[in-house]
């Protein structure tokens, strides 16, 4: 049951996409972002869903995956939708039942905001499925780096990233080995209600917790007997380096601001 | 006296909060290029002597020498495990990265060596333990012993003169087992490693040239693991099994067989039965 | 109650590039007062089948019949199964998670819906089956040894009083002295009319223990026999990556070498028995 859960979903590939500098690709997710909260209307969207269409064809992710990776996350879209619609009474109503309203201003927001929830998350999807986890942390680690004068643990907090990706994957295992272990014993974890269920979970969380402090004990040691002191005078085997394909990806996203900002000072929404 | 490669003398070590000594008086010379076995059961403070040969624990009492550098004093700890590395029990454990050659670079990246020689030297540890195919797999989608391989080579990477193995084998099924001692084996052999092989299997202990016994924080036993294995009382006393050849071998001779007293395999024992029926 | 499984088949992850036919058509039964191994290497589909047999995996496709019952069929009461069949994994860590002994080992007779009383009773014999006296019970289960821990884990699979207990791995990761006793304890439970089965890696310890064995190759049965039958197919054995026992290896060793000690030996004590027959005592 935990076994079909993938966690930073990489879609291996050699596209241009694929072969960006992680940093590019960072700074590109946060540029899009960016973008996105710019865009006053849906000619933005429509310019952004563009460039991100456009990039997702490039990667050769299937659409498929990116329409997937929307499903855990269409309640929250859903329930923004509805709230907004809602919620907001000013505008010509166009439908009204009881006390609910529905006004033309109150679909165009709630449309807005369901689009943009929906561009949000494909564009940090088209990131994690074009980029492995080790060179997500490598970039977070590179672009955080210039923060370490302000004492900011980028290296610290750049390594737990890495454990923590390394061991996803054998904690789930494990966890789903405890829960056979405690079914075995008569342990129901499907039935009963919330607060029966929350009960139920103490036998799968303590065994748990103990191996994870067990093996984040072990891995310490080993960790040191490999002459781990930290992150100074530390070198890396993957070096980073931006190169042209870096600089193109860059001005795309620049023409895209470029295009938005003209959308927003002449009022065309 | 001049090629120990691992002196230590007199060594005391108690962890903290602890009672008793793990580790109560222990003196030991290992030689360069040399594959010793240490056994002993849970408790009888094998796993702390390991620990104390990598500058992970620090003696209260006595001197380590590792290749002439003193693993006694903390402040040399880098230098001593850049010496001598060390592969742990539990394969899943001391991987660190989420992809294998990643893994191997750790050490060497530790230690700030430039990237184009951690490269070098990361494909060619790779190499050695054959898992070169590998190098981009995710540690998780690895058998045990092909987990165990990838330490090695990250242990391997860092070009040490000892590596000591702390009871490795003991979570792998037996071929698992087989691969992981086959290339400690190659690595003692081919390339003059100095190996000190913790474990409590004795089929193991019996292809290393030395073997020594751990007993309650003392070395109990040392020789030959032909010769240590012949005292079959003495070791079951101390709640370790033989070979079964020899305990096999200690029973017929005790029932009246004529055998030679120090069979260990089953082709020696097959050789002196025939020998003892058929004459020579 | 015996256990039947007919035409099981089990896919992990299907549709995925990551699909693995881990059990593959696999027929067998187990009758009541068994004591039987089930070996294979890592991989082979063990675990796999004796999730089976407690329904903590669904059969589909094949049936699984505990006590005659189909456990696949909808709205059977898991639990029972779960308590006729007790399974007892490899790492006791997986398992302990209380205060104290007592109230581990009463896990699951409290999920049974026995009275305290009733589930007081059964924790102090379950404990007394595997050799642990009363002083252990309000020890917390993260403080005893490993070889403890194991045994405390059986005994909160016994506690529920199954018909049949099945072991993964019961010896590994017990040290050099802790498999010895570990098996002689279960030796004692299976002859207290407990019908058991036990994964395991050690042919030695297959050897010794085990009525019948049955041996899984890439989630096919490869052999199910009495041991003396399944270890005389040395070769296919180290085909699969097995072993098996060292006397075997010297009965054929010694055959080799013109000295016959005779089919189907397999335990060291008759091998014994019969090199000095063959040899002669001086």
């Amino acid at each position: 049951m935990l076994k079909n859960i993938t966690i930073g979903q990489y879609f291996p590939g050699n596209s241009f996409v694929h072969r960006l500098d992680p940093r590019t690709k960072l700074l590109l997710t946060l540029g899009l972002i960016v973008v996105v909260f710019l865009s006053q209307g849906f000619l933005g969207f429509a310019a952004v869903f563009g460039y991100v269409l456009l990039a997702a064809r490039m990667s050769k992710i299937h659409l498929r995956f990116l329409v997937r990776g929307l499903k855990p996350v269409a309640y929250i879209v859903l329930i923004t939708f509805l709230l907004n619609i809602f919620f907001q009474s000013e505008g010509t109503p166009l439908f009204s039942w009881k006390f609910i309203t529905v006004t033309d201003m109150g679909l165009r927001r709630a449309a807005f905001l369901a689009v943009r929830l929906v561009l949000l998350i494909t564009a940090s999807q088209l990131l994690t499925l074009t980029t492995s986890a080790i060179s997500l942390t490598d970039g977070m680690e590179s672009l955080m780096r210039p923060l370490t004068r302000l004492r900011f643990p980028a290296h610290e907090i750049a390594m737990m990233m890495s454990i923590a990706l390394r061991f996803i994957p054998t904690l789930m295992e494990e966890a789903d080995k405890i829960m056979k272990a405690q079914m075995a014993r008569g342990a129901d974890f499907e039935s009963g209600n919330l607060f029966r269920r929350a009960k139920a979970m103490v036998p799968l969380l303590v065994p748990l917790f103990v191996s994870a402090f067990r093996r984040a004990d072990e891995l310490a040691m080993a960790m040191e007997a490999r002459c781990y002191h930290g992150g100074e005078g530390r070198t890396r085997m993957r070096q980073l380096k931006y190169g042209k394909n870096d600089g193109i990806a860059g001005l795309s996203l620049l023409a895209l601001v470029a295009v938005i900002v003209l959308f927003n000072i002449l009022g065309v929404f | 006296m001049a090629d120990a490669i691992i002196e230590v003398k007199d060594v005391e070590f108690r962890y903290e909060g602890a009672e008793e000594e793990a580790v109560a008086g222990v003196s030991l010379r290992v030689e360069r290029g040399e594959f010793v076995a240490v056994l002993g059961r849970n408790g009888s403070g094998k796993s702390t002597l390991a620990k104390l040969l990598n500058a992970l624990n620090i003696p209260q009492k006595g001197e380590i020498w590792i290749d002439g550098v003193a693993a006694h004093e903390e402040a040399n700890s880098l230098e001593v495990r850049k010496k001598c590395g060390m592969v742990f029990q539990n394969p899943d454990n001391q991987i660190v990265a989420t992809v294998v050659e990643e893994d191997c670079a750790f050490g060497l990246e530790n230690l700030g060596v430039p990237p184009e020689e951690i490269r070098r030297r990361v494909d060619e540890a790779l190499r050695v333990v054959g898992m070169r195919d590998y190098a981009e797999a995710a540690p998780h989608m690895l058998s045990g012993g092909q987990k165990q391989r990838v330490a090695i080579a990250g242990v391997l990477a860092m070009r040490p003169k000892i590596i000591v193995f702390d009871e490795s084998t003991a979570m792998l099924d037996p071929s698992g087992r087989r691969e992981v001692f086959s290339v400690a084996e190659e690595l003692n052999r081919r390339d003059g490693i100095t190996i000190v092989w913790i474990t409590h299997f004795m089929d193991e202990a019996l292809r290393a040239g030395r073997l020594l016994v751990m007993d309650a924080g003392t070395v109990a036993l040392e020789g030959a693991p032909r010769d240590v294995f012949q005292k079959t009382e003495e070791i079951r006393k101390m709640g370790l099994d033989v070979p079964p050849m020899a305990q096999l071998a200690a029973q017929l001779r005790a029932d009246g067989v004529p055998l030679r007293a120090d069979i260990m395999t089953v082709e020696e024992m097959a050789v002196e039965l025939c020998r003892s029926k058929f004459g020579a | 109650m015996s256990i039947e499984i007919r035409g099981l088949t089990h896919i992990y992850m299907p549709g995925t590039p990551f699909e693995t036919r881990a059990l593959d058509d696999v027929s067998l039964t187990i009758r009541d007062g068994d004591f039987v191994g089930v070996i294979g290497h890592t991989g082979s589909g063990k675990s796999t089948l004796i999730a089976h047999l407690n329904a903590l995996i669904r059969p589909e496709p094949g049936h699984v019949f505990v006590g005659g019952v189909d456990v696949g069929e909808k709205g059977q009461s898991l639990i029972e199964i779960r308590r006729e069949v007790g399974l007892v994994f490899q790492y006791p860590e997986y398992q302990l998670f209380e205060e104290t002994v007592e109230k581990d080992v009463g896990f699951g007779p409290r999920n049974l819906g026995l009275d305290e009383e009733t589930v007081k009773t059964r924790v102090r014999e379950a404990l007394s089956q595997v050799g642990l006296g009363e002083e252990i019970l309000e020890k917390s289960p993260f403080e005893l040894s490993g070889g403890q821990q194991q045994r405390v884990a059986i005994a909160g699979v016994l506690a529920m009083k199954p018909g049949t207990l099945v072991l993964d791995e019961p010896a590994a990761g017990l040290g050099p002295a802790g498999p010895e006793g570990l098996l002689t304890l279960i030796q004692g439970i299976h002859e207290s009319g407990v019908t058991v089965v036990m994964v395991t890696h050690s042919m030695d310890d297959a050897a010794r223990f085990c009525d019948r064995l049955i041996v899984l190759n890439h989630g096919r049965v490869a052999f199910d026999a009495v041991p003396g039958e399944v270890f005389r197919h040395e070769a296919e054995l180290r085909g699969m990556g097995l072993d098996v026992p060292e006397c075997v290896k010297l009965v054929r060793a010694l055959k080799e070498r013109g000295m016959d000690l005779g089919e189907g030996l397999y335990r060291m004590e008759d091998v014994r028995a019969a090199i000095e027959r063959e040899v002669g005592k001086c």
